[in-house]
């Protein structure tokens, strides 16, 4: 990819040698690499507006509570004077059935649901991301038994699954969120095992046993780093995937109970005021699209400048 | 007037970085019956040149100026219509790896009757019945030396060997009849011995169908067993062009003298490096490395077992280069592994120094290798990707050694001077380097903890004629200066004959013979070496002349 | 070729039985009491030990798998509370509705998909390929339940142009249950108004359940095809003289048809999961909302059979895939 672009390098003179280098020197290599992945980002309409929706998210999580008109909506507030209005001049995407502001629950429950994706791809990949590699790396009886669990978890499909050890464990938005961790980390085993195996059939991997590796040192150094592109394209992924998986458990009643500030959870309850009161379940879905499609954007466009060979996809 | 005719033609390619000028006004013409080579190395564009022949370059070129004709016809710019009736009837088409160009999942039979179809519809004429296709596929496999047709007829292309896939893809370029074929490396991928039944192939086709043939190649031999003409291409540029004969035997352009002295000679006696150390430190024995009956056998998954390496012993002296030879699948990768126990073997023992390491525990063999290192076949993938140079380089240094940082950037730098790289690299990652360069990095990672034996598996076999030239030049260089022990393991008989002082002939794991290198060049004992040094023979520049 | 199937089914069996244990783990490794669970809050602790002992729930780990194992065997899911009818009973009853439901939107899914992502790998870049870009990107991002919702609100609130929710209307008889599908059992038994009926309540289901496979469907092929596209054989086939539609629509298809199939089979275990959120939207009697009902009401069994039900589809789907990989790539048919 950047092969035939570099300027040529003459060999170092005497002079040079001698002089220490600045750091704009000895990093030109990275400095160019990250130059290129921010041009090919910027080129791309739609890895931008993953970008931004991803951006406009974070902000609204970090400082929602301090920016809402109406901080006291968050907590259930009653003000039946106002309740079920439609979007006016005070209320912008209207009122509830108690009086509550939806616009100040909406960005409100950004917070909620960046939490929920936090945990879960992280709770994911601490676990997956250590066993994909162990397993792609000693095979044998180790990875046997690492995979057949893990095939074991994906063959039942994650919502059925994250359904049934909600039912156990008790509705809940902790309980959600632990389910769908539960279901989460196969899909990291399986991503990480496989590049494994394959870097693993890599010559630099020899060459490193070569001259006397031990195997940390070869897992650490030389597997992870090469691991780490598709690992990072599928957690901001999986951020937007998981916040929808738990906004689904919401809708059912299993996961966030109302009067939580939870966008899942939310239209559970608005479902019964359609389709009258219709902007009751609009913006609160309409937040889970945006915010999922910002992730789902941001992943691909990463993937575009992070896994060249896949670039297509 | 020429059959195809090339005038000035300019194409670039549009890259991230701006056009890369691959064509630089290409001038050409071949007449009716005519054998051409173009001779060039990686990059040179022989490549995009016979693609746009065909009007199957790559999709971001752009045709500056000049064009292409055929046989009177204008065919720069035609349409996929009109391409129809040329690809494959008229100009067609054979490949370097024969693997990657049949589609997996088609049946060989169906691959060429559909080309059969196709040609009849673009003919104009009505598709003949499925049988008549199939006769005529059998009879075309039966041309270019297929034994069973009608077996083949069903097979898949990952059923057969190389050499009959190249088989196959020459029956289907032939499935027109068409004026000119265009053989891109066709024997690049391919066994010594295969590529030269493929030559010959080539050769009887051109006088029983009175074919154009345009073959391109890097090996200058492959060339001058099969071209009358040859042009020699650089930078996207014909430099030189005239008969075979008059080129190889008196080239005019500069880079036609420096590529021809490169490429290694098979009947050439070698030059040696003088300098051989007069009185080398005592070793504890005169052999440094030695194998006792060696054996690895394989276990497939459907559990058959397979010996790679049989039975094998050797022994190579303190200070010498040993050569091991053989074609692919005759086990020497994985007897070269196994010198240095990356890969354990099934029985036998390997003794280094006196010591035998078969038995050595894991931290005892970590402490060994210090003394015994390994350059990989192919540098590209022999480096990790997201380490700098000097990552890499260092990274013996921070594992065997208690070097502080300081120390060992100056080591990195000191081995930097040593294979003759700038020290500026030590910042640059592995794909901003060329294929030469890295090799370097590799023999510099390899000798930087002073080790008195190097095991190069094939260290120039993905590298260019003229870069190979210089690494091989370079590793005499080194050993001398270092006092090494080589074991240098090659498919390539003359490269072998170039450097090595001893050799071993492999075939299936076993050892078919050995002796001194220039022994076994004169007065090969047994057939196997016979053939193998007379097909490399066909190879190698001598040929014709 | 026979060995190959005779060992996938082996295989199916293995993951049925692994899936069963897991279950079991699932609901007792938990933290909760089952038994309490079951007994509701305001359950006295006399009332809690009865139900423990009724289930079984009293006696060690070991025995209690061996028991649920064993019943498992011989079909026995357990009784649901509040129907008080066996789970399997019930599971099988509401399958086939789910079953319809999925069949169709896969359909829809590998119909549209498929043709959508050859296209726009032949014409890629262009205003074709930016459309399903956007298209395919947002379909994976839509939660399902509120786009059903928006649906509802447009085709049948709006426009009342398709009924709101459920499968056919109180007042149609269902025709004979031959297949339990009722699309297909209403033809068999000429009943074309009620056909007609049933297709009129599928549609948006059906589409919210296809939306995101369809999506990946088309995103897969697409970006499999444009692999496909760039490689040697294709080359080879165009320098050959073998024409572009025929290169792309069967050479480069078939080629690429593979990982699509994969990933065909994904999106089915995906679809059966979210028929959860899908049913309880349109109110589609399947065995998602017999789950969902059951889960609200702390009724567990079924929700464990329903997952096994759901487990045991996406394994023969799966099968099936592996089974059709091997005939269309003869590398595997050795192995």
């Amino acid at each position: 990819m950047t092969a035939t672009s570099m300027p040529p390098m003459n060999s170092s003179n005497d002079t040079e040698a001698a002089r220490p280098l600045s750091f704009r020197e000895r990093h030109a290599s990275e400095i160019r690499q990250w130059r290129l992945y921010a041009h090919m980002f910027r080129k791309s309409f739609s890895s931008m507006l993953g970008l931004s929706l991803v951006v406009v998210f974070l902000l609204l999580a970090a400082f929602g509570p301090w920016i809402v008109p109406f901080p006291e909506a968050a907590s259930g507030a009653i003000n039946m004077s106002s309740k079920l209005l439609p979007p006016n001049g005070t209320y912008w995407f209207g009122t509830d059935e108690m009086g509550a502001d939806i616009f100040s629950r909406v960005i409100i429950g950004a917070r909620t649901s960046l939490w929920i994706g936090v945990v879960i791809t992280g709770i994911a990949a601490l676990i997956g991301v250590p066993l994909g590699i162990l397993a792609g790396y000693r095979g044998g009886w180790v990875r046997a038994v690492i995979m057949r669990v893990t095939e074991l978890f994906l063959a039942v499909p994650g919502l059925a699954l994250a359904l049934a050890i909600v039912a156990a464990l008790g509705p809940g938005i902790t309980n959600c969120v632990l389910a769908l961790s539960i279901v989460w980390w196969p899909g990291y085993v399986r991503l990480v095992e496989a590049k494994t195996l394959s870097i693993k059939e890599e010559l630099f991997i020899e060459s490193a046993r070569s001259i006397g590796a031990r195997t940390p040192w070869i897992l650490w150094h030389h597997i992870l780093p090469n691991c780490l592109s598709p690992i990072i394209v599928k957690m901001s992924m999986d951020m937007g995937m998981a916040i929808l998986s738990a906004a689904s458990l919401g809708f059912i009643g299993l996961g966030a109970q109302p009067p939580s500030p939870e966008w899942g959870a939310m239209i559970s309850v608005a479902r019964t005021y359609m389709p009258d009161w219709w902007w009751y379940s609009l913006f609160p879905g309409a937040a889970i699209f945006l915010t999922v499609l910002g992730f789902n954007l941001l992943g691909d466009g990463l993937r575009d400048i992070l896994d060249p060979r896949s670039r297509d996809r | 007037m020429s059959l195809l005719d090339i005038k000035d033609y300019r194409l670039d390619i549009d890259t991230f970085d701006g056009p890369v000028h691959v064509l630089k006004g290409i001038n050409l013409s071949i007449n009716r019956g005519d054998t051409l080579g173009i001779v060039g190395e990686s990059g040179s564009g022989k490549t995009v040149l016979v693609r746009s022949v065909l009007g199957i370059g790559p999709r971001n070129a752009r045709v500056i100026e000049g064009g292409i004709s055929f046989d009177g016809q204008n065919i720069t710019n035609l349409s996929e219509k009109e391409w129809a009736k040329i690809r494959g009837i008229r100009i067609s088409m054979i490949f370097q790896d024969p693997m990657t160009y049949l589609n997996p999942l088609f049946s060989i039979g169906r691959q060429i009757s559909d080309v059969i179809a196709a040609h009849e519809k673009a003919a104009g004429h009505g598709v003949s019945p499925k049988a008549a296709r199939r006769t005529r596929t059998e009879e075309l496999l039966d041309q270019v030396g297929l034994p069973n047709p009608a077996m083949l007829f069903s097979q898949y292309p990952h059923q057969l060997s190389g050499g009959m896939r190249q088989r196959v893809l020459i029956a289907m370029a032939l499935a027109g009849k068409p004026d000119i074929l265009i053989a891109d490396e066709p024997t690049t991928a391919l066994d010594v011995t295969v590529q030269a039944q493929v030559l010959d192939l080539i050769n009887s086709l051109v006088e029983k169908l009175n074919l154009t043939v345009i073959m391109i190649s890097h090996d200058i031999g492959a060339i001058a067993t099969v071209a009358r003409r040859c042009a020699v291409m650089y930078k996207g540029e014909i430099v030189e062009q005239g008969l075979t004969r008059d080129i190889l035997s008196n080239p005019q352009h500069d880079y036609t003298k420096r590529l021809l002295s490169a490429v290694p000679d098979i009947d050439a006696a070698p030059e040696r490096v003088a300098a051989r150390p007069a009185a080398s430190e005592p070793a504890k024995s005169r052999f440094l490395l030695e194998a006792v009956d060696l054996k690895k056998v394989y276990r497939s998954q459907s559990g058959e077992d397979f010996t790679a390496v049989n039975s094998l012993s050797l022994s190579v002296r303190t200070g010498e280069i040993f050569g091991v030879v053989g074609e692919s699948g005759s086990g020497k990768s994985t007897l070269a592994r196994m010198l240095l126990r990356l890969i354990d073997p099934t029985s036998g023992d390997v003794i280094f120094d006196g010591q035998n390491i078969s038995g050595l525990s894991e931290k005892a063999l970590r402490a060994m290798r210090r003394h015994m290192q390994f350059v990989f076949q192919n540098p590209h993938s022999a480096l990790n990707g997201r380490h700098t140079i000097g990552d890499a380089i260092g990274e013996p240094l921070r594992l065997q050694t208690k070097m502080g940082r300081r120390e060992i950037e100056a080591r990195i730098e000191a081995l930097l001077d040593i294979v003759q790289l700038p020290r500026l690299f030590k910042y640059r990652y592995p794909h901003e380097l060329s294929g030469g360069q890295k090799q370097r990095v590799c023999i510099a990672r390899a000798i930087a903890l002073n080790p008195r034996l190097l095991v190069l598996d094939e260290p120039t076999s993905a590298l260019d004629i003229s870069v190979q030239a210089q690494v091989l030049e370079f590793l005499q260089q080194l050993r001398a200066e270092m006092n090494l022990t080589y074991v240098f393991i090659s498919h390539n008989l003359a490269v072998i004959r170039q450097i090595c002082d001893r050799t071993i002939v492999m075939k299936h794991g076993e050892i078919v013979e050995q002796g001194e290198t220039e022994q076994i060049f004169l007065h090969p004992r047994e057939n196997y070496t016979r053939t193998l040094i007379e097909s490399g023979r066909k190879t190698s520049q001598a040929a014709d002349l | 070729m026979l060995t190959f199937a005779f060992r996938k089914v082996l295989t199916l069996v293995g993951t049925m039985i692994g899936i069963a244990a897991l279950t079991f783990v699932i609901t007792n490794v938990a933290p909760g009491d089952p038994a309490r669970l079951v007994a509701g809050p305001n359950a006295t602790e006399d009332m809690v030990a009865t139900i423990r002992t009724e289930y079984g729930l009293d006696k060690s780990l070991a025995e209690q798998f061996v028991v649920y194992m064993g019943d498992l065997a011989h079909g026995d899911l357990g009784t649901s509370i509040i129907t008080t009818r066996p789970v399997l009973e019930e599971v099988l009853r509401y399958a086939p509705a789910t079953l319809e439901l999925v069949f169709v939107a896969m359909g829809l899914g590998i119909v549209i998909g498929v043709p959508l992502g050859m296209l726009s790998a032949v014409y890629k870049d262009g205003p074709l390929d930016q459309v399903t870009r956007i298209f395919s990107i947002s379909g994976v991002a839509l939660p399902a339940f509120w786009f059903g919702i928006l649906l509802q609100l447009l085709f049948s609130v709006d426009l009342g142009w398709l009924p709101v929710s459920g499968r056919l209307p109180l007042v149609t008889r269902p025709p004979e249950a031959l297949t339990g599908l009722l699309l297909v059992d209403s033809l068999l038994a000429g009943q074309f108004s009620t056909f007609w009926v049933s297709f009129q309540h599928i549609i948006l289901p059906a589409i919210v359940l296809s939306f995101p496979c369809l999506a990946s469907i088309l995103r897969v092929n697409r970006a499999e095809m444009i692999e496909v596209l760039q490689s040697d054989y294709i080359v080879a086939a165009r320098a050959h003289g073998i024409s572009s539609f025929r290169i792309v629509a069967l050479y480069a298809l078939k080629n690429a048809l593979l990982p699509t199939l994969a990933m065909i089979g994904l999106r089915f275990g995906w679809m059966l999961g979210s028929t959860v959120l899908v049913e309880t939207v349109f109110d589609w009697p399947g065995i998602g909302l017999y789950a969902v009902s059951s889960a609200l009401s702390s009724d567990f069994k079924p929700v464990v059979g329903v997952t096994l039900m759901i487990g045991f589809f996406f394994i023969v789907a799966n099968t099936l895939v592996d089974l059709a990989y091997a005939w269309i790539d003869p590398r595997l048919r050795k192995a």
